[in-house]
């Protein structure tokens, strides 16, 4: 009963490698915006929190699909010309850097005041202080609300469909097309999604298990 | 780069008949969903084991799957299944089933930050166990999931935008119509953020000001 699936597979898992690595390549870019943009909102000049704070909130105001638009429809007017896939990459990578922007800087807020009192009191202070004493522990905070994120960012990544970028969600809606059974291949496409994003959430599992364990 | 909003002006009509369908259905789809959770968090915390792994499995279904791919399943499902059911119809349902989901984990997490101190004063006071959770518990927890709640509120008015795909008419469809057929791009996009700003404002506020009244003194 899974004929036409089984005919298919080798489409779906090719889209889900390019799933894949525009989830890898979108997670670097909203990881290291993600961490500037914290680091700029808790030590920032007036300006720049000002900027930080204005651009998260229209991150966190926009949806994403609307962006993907801006970007597709509005850059070839301006005479950019970025390959759509970089300019998915950029859109997803930006819009989830919003939230991962809130996890870096909850982390480092939620180190126990103790911690900041006991390194100042050692002699320390500025980045030594922050490198040494801080942001080990906040590493070991970030990391249930980051994996979280992540899954966020794989779902995100299906949007870039509906702009033409192929990948699982569009090597699947061209399969629908083509042979009518949407049960059977949207099924698919949603189990390979699953096992990605199942994985990655019993890993940040794992990982507050861990943090549970440390913190008692 | 200079923008004439002259565009908008003339087909400000369209915007608006989207707005009309984006706010109805983030709505529907708030309300809907709030009570979906509510039904999955009793059968996640019900006494039948059989329940609580079904309750389970569905949430780890509708979490980790794309919603666009569930609206799909939904949409193109139902109709090649001869049932056809509206863009709109497949919309607000996968909308409703994801979020439901989120909603419950949200419910469950409230009731949990409750101490069990809260519990047992409770029942020192001799309350029966009805009084005790719709008195003492859930008054508490009801303050503690309203900021979690505005926030999945917001990603489910966002996530409204996705039902364009589906070709039904709201903000984001009826601007990329205008989009096509007309060459002011900066403007119309420029013009659907705006909107799409202030309504995910507006609702925040209003959850805001929610929970400043159900403020438990202390």
């Amino acid at each position: 009963m899974f004929d036409t699936l089984a005919a298919n597979a080798h489409l779906l898992f090719s889209g889900a490698q390019m799933t894949l690595f525009l989830s890898v390549a979108s997670t670097v870019l909203a990881t290291a915006a993600g961490v500037l943009l914290a680091l700029i909102q808790l030590y920032g000049g007036m300006f720049g929190r000002a900027l930080a704070e204005i651009f998260l909130y229209v991150m966190r105001g926009v949806p994403l699909l609307v962006m993907l638009f801006s970007i597709y429809y509005v850059l070839p007017y301006i005479g950019l010309d970025i390959p759509p896939l970089a300019g998915g990459i950029l859109v997803v990578g930006f819009y989830f850097s919003a939230f991962m922007a809130e996890v870096f800087r909850g982390a480092i807020l939620g180190v126990q005041r103790g911690q900041w009192d006991a390194a100042r009191a050692l002699g320390m202070h500025g980045h030594p202080m922050m490198l040494i004493a801080i942001v080990p522990q906040a590493v070991r905070l970030v990391g249930p609300p980051y994996v979280n994120t992540c899954i966020m960012l794989v779902k995100g990544t299906s949007l870039v469909s509906i702009i033409g970028i192929w990948e699982l969600t569009l090597a699947g809606r061209q399969i629908v097309e083509r042979t009518l059974s949407a049960f059977e291949i949207f099924g698919g496409v949603a189990f390979l999604y699953f096992v990605i994003c199942f994985a990655l959430s019993c890993y940040g599992r794992h990982l507050e298990r861990r943090l549970r364990y440390a913190q008692s | 780069m200079n923008l004439n909003f002259t565009v908008i002006e003339r087909n400000f009509s369209l915007f608006l008949e989207g707005l009309r369908v984006t706010v109805e259905l983030s709505l529907l789809a708030i309300g809907l969903a709030l009570l979906w959770g509510l039904v999955i968090v009793f059968a996640r915390t019900s006494k039948f084991a059989a329940s609580r792994i079904l309750a389970r499995s569905y949430l780890e279904v509708a979490r980790n799957t794309p919603i666009l791919v569930q609206m799909y399943f939904i949409y193109f499902g139902s109709g090649i299944a001869g049932y056809p059911i509206s863009g709109y119809a497949a919309g607000l349902l996968a909308l409703t089933l994801q979020n439901g989901g989120y909603f419950s984990e949200i419910y469950r997490a409230g009731i949990e930050s409750v101490g069990p101190g809260q519990r047992e004063a409770g029942r020192a006071l001799g309350m029966p166990p009805h009084q005790v959770s719709g008195i003492v518990v859930l008054p508490q927890a009801l303050r503690r999931v309203i900021p979690p709640i505005s926030n999945q509120g917001v990603i489910i008015i966002k996530d409204t935008s996705l039902v364009s795909a589906l070709s039904v008419a709201e903000l984001t469809y009826q601007s990329k119509i205008l989009a096509d057929r007309t060459a002011a791009t900066y403007e119309i996009f420029i013009t659907l953020a705006l909107f799409y700003i202030v309504i995910t404002t507006i609702f925040s506020g209003v959850l805001r000001l929610l929970e400043s009244r159900v403020r438990v003194v202390r």
